[in-house]
């Protein structure tokens, strides 16, 4: 390692790293604009000019710029030499020339980068005496303000958008001291990673629209550490709440990225980001509420819906608690119905209650299946799951039926980065460090090659991908099949037990990509498979598992797998299951086949909103078939019409519990705040009903017992882990309520919150004693551990003279290294087991003429609770049929048309979107949409096309 | 030693006949300066409308912590408080906020007459707070200096402020 000299004192770093990054690893001050930890240097702004001396003999030193200049093994630098200083004086002087005076009413002041550099330069007075320049802004949608005037064109904002993120429509415009950060013209800013922007500017031209509407200062955020409850992926982020208007309740303000290397890096998606308005949506459930005796009138309602009033939670504990006793005396049976959307914790304490016998996923059949199919690969000793770094480090991608930018968008923008790997091959051969971004992006060389074979185009992977072929499902899994063949006996034709290469013709087009494929991935170093459940076919992540568990074969190493599940739980959730066993389904059909004789059901359903798991005649069916339906959500669902008892859960920011991403990781969201009314977790409504006097009967040696013995969160962790041999590394997901570091409990506050005796002066003006928090290691107050990088623990990122989340590397081992204090995330320890040869069933496939319907996601609007944030709500589209162009003319339709589409039991009528999209003889329907929350569960299916109704044709002249 | 006692005797008997530094409060009350750090006031523009833009730093200079507020933005672009609320039997008077505001909308005044039987009736609202004048500082206006355009005073309309570029022309 090389040793240089700073200031007089002597330090060891890291070697071909700059200088900027050095100092601040170092954890030295240097102040900087265009830097960025993931993008590298440029050297735009001229802002780290240090001094570098020749030798101990030179006074006099020569400046340099930090980002742009490489240590030297026993290079003496200075960073406080005054002709250093007074340059950076200068530069951020010239800088703020334009700056408007704007700070009391720009939502990032307070947490504003230009602001700590311009305290940190010394700046402090305006000299220039010209006039400003300014800008009109620009409509960006519903996420981002935009504010140009702010402006000091450090350019960061087109480098992430642009070379980063893969968006065309944000760009550098204009000249000199005018250019101009924008559209072409005003509208939505189109990348799913839009809402970085906040972050990576490094000043208020880009703020967050939806946080301005509630907006609070940095230091008035009460953090802790969560994981995004939007996708599988699993990113880690930091909400951020303060007490509201009433002075009674808190509601969540904003969601920002919290590093994790291994998770998230610096980046998160905008439905991370945007989606967490659904905590503090009007239909929230805060209190209890009870079914009301009196029939709905038909007209204002659905037959068997209910109304409901609000009742005092000890009643209704009383009611769950009997029902409890009389199933324990045989004379009910409860039922529980899990959820991938929560903890483990809610699940486990479910599954406790009402015993493994009686618990079911809520999840159908299929999606189990794809599920078990899923960690039935995963388990397998050849399959490797690679972190985010991982897949940035991959050469040759195989994607496989998946639209990984919009049901894993992270994933989808490390891809992006691994895109550029021969670009740093080569900048390596030349010795061009990685972080001369611009010069690393100037160099020739074809992008790794990334194959997409889909059944409907995948989100942003076109322009990066070397090939990427529209097929039918069917079509990809004979291909990924016939890969698979060929690379485990590359002279070898192509058969394997089962499958005949010739009974399943390729198209032409898949024919000739198989050799190049297959070429392509025998030759790469670090091969990656990516396959999901998006697909809903078990066949699709059964194929890439062959393909993956042949490369690895090959290679004799494991092969990188990244297969992603549908939900930020669905794994977690899928392992207290056997294959085969706990659909929805299974429960379905035990309900119909109970006897008269037998007892009475309770369901007890755990925030889901099943829905979107069935066909709706098939939901009704299981609550028609159920004497009482008892309802644990946070929001008012489909599913609360039907129930008997609600009770209110918390969101995810609201409670602490464990996840289980895609990648088989355990991760824990710690509860950021209270939530208002009696909202609390589901797991504590069990434990409470289980303690009420009406249980009393339950006998210590029934399972349900075990609930008693439960009264912080990481009791119900530690009998998760002793229960499931799987989550036997659970409790190392994080401390217990007992840590302290340095007999103080960490601040979930920042050390200047403010208000704390007016906020609720109002309606009390004697202070009353701060809420206490005995469940874990965080205060509800400022009192507690502050500083940075004492803990992993830490959400608020802030430094001294760091206010901005510039601070992280104060907080990480080194820039871009993991966070201090951070262990390994644990993941799951499951059994390893090989992937049986043949996983894949050959599903009846479809006759002549009829289309196959595949589901299609998307972004904004195939979150269940996503959908219930505003801004992200009116981005949803509506339910279509998407129709390849060809297959369109074939067919007649014309723009405008609606398709009646007849699947085996159900018939749909949905209007035609017509583009090449889509592969030819696939339909692609969108799931997940809250107008039309189960077409998902029919899918995918074949069906026939019963009419086509085209628009009326027009007249001419009408429509004048 | 007996001279020290009669000489503090001697100035005792002086004072008898010195003017008094105290007054008869309440019957008689003292001069107090107009920039006097009393309790505060929230002053309005030139124009009439509000100056507090809901920046929050009064609340976060404040000793006691007894200042509280949440920024709401109005049809015509303007931040303003949705509410203002201040605890004035945590206040110090102390006069930190009125440093802090970078709109002059905060100004202390000489009163600090606040006694209440009711410890409530001493949490002031923004209605209680806000003044019909402008306070000490007749002329200022945060908006017409400020960058971000309202309704009325359009990009480039502010002082010191060129014409807004326009990307589209080639600006030699």
């Amino acid at each position: 390692m090389p040793t240089i000299t700073i200031d007089g004192r002597q330090y060891e770093v890291e070697e071909g790293q700059n200088l900027l990054a050095s100092c601040l690893s170092l954890g030295l001050n240097l102040p900087y604009f265009c830097w960025h930890p993931a993008m590298g240097s440029v050297g735009a702004c001229r802002q780290c000019a240090i001094i570098e001396y020749k030798d101990s003999d030179d006074a006099q030193g020569k400046l340099v710029m930090g980002c742009m200049t490489q240590v030297r093994d026993g290079g003496i630098y200075s960073l406080d030499a005054e002709p250093a200083r007074e340059f950076r004086g200068a530069v951020i002087e010239d800088l703020m020339t334009n700056h408007p005076h704007d700070c009391p009413v720009c939502e990032e002041g307070g947490e504003c980068h230009l602001q700590d550099m311009t305290e940190m330069s010394g700046h402090t007075y305006r000299r220039f005496r010209g006039l400003k320049r300014t800008h009109r802004n620009q409509y960006l949608g519903p996420f981002i303000n935009h504010e140009m005037n702010r402006c000091i064109a450090c350019y960061r904002c087109v480098r992430f958008y642009r070379d980063y993120a893969g968006g065309d429509d944000l760009e550098a415009l204009g000249r000199n001291n005018q250019v101009y950060f924008g559209r072409q013209c005003d509208g939505k800013l189109e990348s799913g990673f839009s809402g970085n922007l906040v972050e990576v500017c490094p000043t208020g031209v880009f703020t967050d629209q939806t946080f301005s509407r509630h907006f609070v200062r940095k230091w008035d955020l009460q953090t802790a550490p969560s994981v995004c409850e939007h996708c599988g992926v699993g990113c880690n982020t930091a909400p951020g709440a303060r007490m509201d208007f009433s002075g009674r309740d808190e509601n969540l303000r904003r969601v920002v990225n919290l590093y994790n290397r291994d998770t998230n890096g610096y980046f998160i998606c905008d439905r991370g980001r945007f989606g967490y308005e659904y905590a503090n949506s009007d239909l929230r459930i805060k209190n209890v509420l009870i079914a009301r005796r009196e029939q709905v009138i038909e007209s204002t309602g659905r037959r068997n819906d209910k109304l409901h009033r609000e009742i005092e939670p000890p009643a209704a504990l009383e009611h769950l608690a009997t029902v409890i006793t009389d199933s324990q005396r045989g004379r009910r049976r409860l039922v529980g119905i899990g959820s991938p959307r929560t903890s483990l914790e809610n699940n486990f304490a479910l599954r406790q209650l009402v015993g493994p016998g009686n618990f079911f996923a809520g999840l159908s059949a299929r999606d189990l299946e794809l599920l078990h199919t899923l960690d039935h690969i995963q388990r397998d000793p050849r399959i490797s799951i690679p972190t985010i770094p991982e897949i940035e480090d991959a050469d040759v991608i195989l994607v496989l039926d998946e639209d990984i930018g919009r049901t894993a968008p992270r994933v989808a923008l490390a891809l992006r980065q691994a895109a550029r790997n021969n670009q740093r091959d080569h900048a390596r051969q030349l010795e061009i460090p990685l972080w001369q971004d611009a010069c690393v992006r100037q160099l020739r060389g074809e992008n790794n090659p990334i194959f997409v074979l889909a059944s409907s185009a995948p989100a942003s992977l076109e322009d990066i991908a070397r090939a990427q072929r529209l097929a039918s499902p069917a079509a990809i899994v004979s291909f990924a099949e016939q890969l698979a063949a060929r690379i485990s006996a590359t002279d070898q034709p192509t058969t394997t037990d089962g499958v005949d290469s010739s009974s399943t013709p390729l198209p032409d087009a898949l024919e000739h990509l198989l050799e190049e494929v297959a070429e392509t991935l025998l030759s790469a170093r670090r091969p990656l498979v990516i396959s999901g459940c998006g697909s809903q076919e078990p066949d699709i992540l059964a194929a890439a598992g062959q393909v993956a568990a042949a490369l690895a074969d090959r290679h004799g190493a494991p092969c990188a797998t990244y297969l992603t599940c549908p939900e930020t739980n669905s794994l977690g959730l899928a392992q207290f299951f056997g294959p085969g066993e706990g659909g929805l389904e299974q429960l379905l059909e035990e309900l119909r086949q109970r006897d008269s004789v037998d007892p009475p059901v309770t369901l007890l359903l755990l925030e889901n909103d099943l829905y979107r798991r069935l066909p709706a005649a098939d939901v009704e069916s299981l609550f028609d078939r159920a004497a009482e339906v008892v309802l644990f959500d946070s929001l008012l669902q489909p599913c609360s019409r039907r129930a008997d008892l609600v009770f209110p859960a918390s969101a995810t920011p609201e409670s602490q519990g464990t996840l289980v991403n895609s990648s088989g990781m355990l991760q824990r969201h710690y509860m950021v705040y209270e939530g208002s009314g009696y909202i609390q977790e589901s797991w504590r409504w069990l434990v409470d009903a289980v303690n009420d006097p009406a249980c009393s009967d339950v006998g210590m040696d029934s399972p349900a017992a075990l609930l008693r013995q439960w009264k912080h969160c990481h009791d119900v962790t530690a009998a998760i882990a002793a229960a499931v041999s799987c989550f036997r590394d659970l409790p190392e997901t994080g401390p217990d309520e007992n840590f302290r570091i340095e007999g103080m409990k960490l601040a979930r506050q920042s050390h200047r919150a403010s208000g704390r005796t007016a906020n609720r002066a109002h309606w009390q003006v004697a202070e009353q004693a701060p809420l206490t928090d005995p469940d874990s290691p965080f205060s509800f107050t400022m009192e507690g551990v502050q500083y940075a990088g004492a803990t992993p623990l830490q959400a608020n990122i802030w430094s001294p003279g760091w206010n901005s989340n510039q601070a992280i590397h104060k907080f990480q081992q080194g820039v871009g290294g993991p966070r201090r204090g951070r262990e390994p995330i644990p993941r799951l320890r499951r059994e390893p087991t090989a992937i049986p040869v043949l996983l894949a069933k050959q599903r009846a496939g479809q006759k002549p003429g009829q289309f196959c319907l595949v589901p299609t996601w998307q972004l904004f609007g195939s979150g269940e609770l996503s959908n219930y944030s505003d801004a992200i709500a009116g981005l949803a589209d509506g339910p279509c049929a998407q129709l390849n162009t060809a297959d369109a003319g074939a067919l007649g339709l014309e723009p405008g048309g609606r398709l009646q589409l007849r699947m085996s039991g159900a018939e749909i009528t949905l209007p035609a979107s017509v583009s090449d999209r889509i592969a030819p003889g696939v339909i692609g329907i969108p799931v997940g949409l809250r107008a039309a929350p189960d077409l998902g569960a029919m899918l995918p299916a074949a069906a026939e096309i019963v009419r086509i109704e085209n628009p009326e044709p027009v007249e001419p002249g009408e429509s004048l | 030693m007996i001279a020290s006692q009669l000489r503090s005797m001697w100035l005792v008997f002086r004072h008898l006949f010195s003017r008094n530094a105290t007054v008869e409060y309440p019957d008689e009350k003292p001069y107090l300066a107009p920039r006097y750090r009393g309790r505060i006031v929230l002053t309005r523009d030139p124009d009439g409308d509000e100056r507090c833009v809901a920046c929050n730093l009064c609340a976060v200079a404040c000793p006691p912590d007894c200042i509280s507020l949440q920024k709401t933005e109005d049809e015509d672009g303007r931040w303003r408080p949705e509410y203002f609320r201040i605890n004035f039997s945590r206040c110090i008077m102390c006069g930190l906020c009125e440093d802090a505001c970078p709109t002059y909308a905060i100004q202390l005044t000489p009163d600090f007459e606040m006694c209440e039987y009711d410890r409530q009736n001493m949490v002031y609202e923004k209605e209680d707070l806000l003044i019909s004048g402008p306070g000490k500082y007749h002329d200022y206006s945060f908006y017409r200096v400020a960058g971000m355009s309202i309704s009325g005073k359009d990009k480039g309309e502010a002082v010191n402020e060129a014409e807004p570029v326009d990307v589209r022309s080639l600006n030699l």
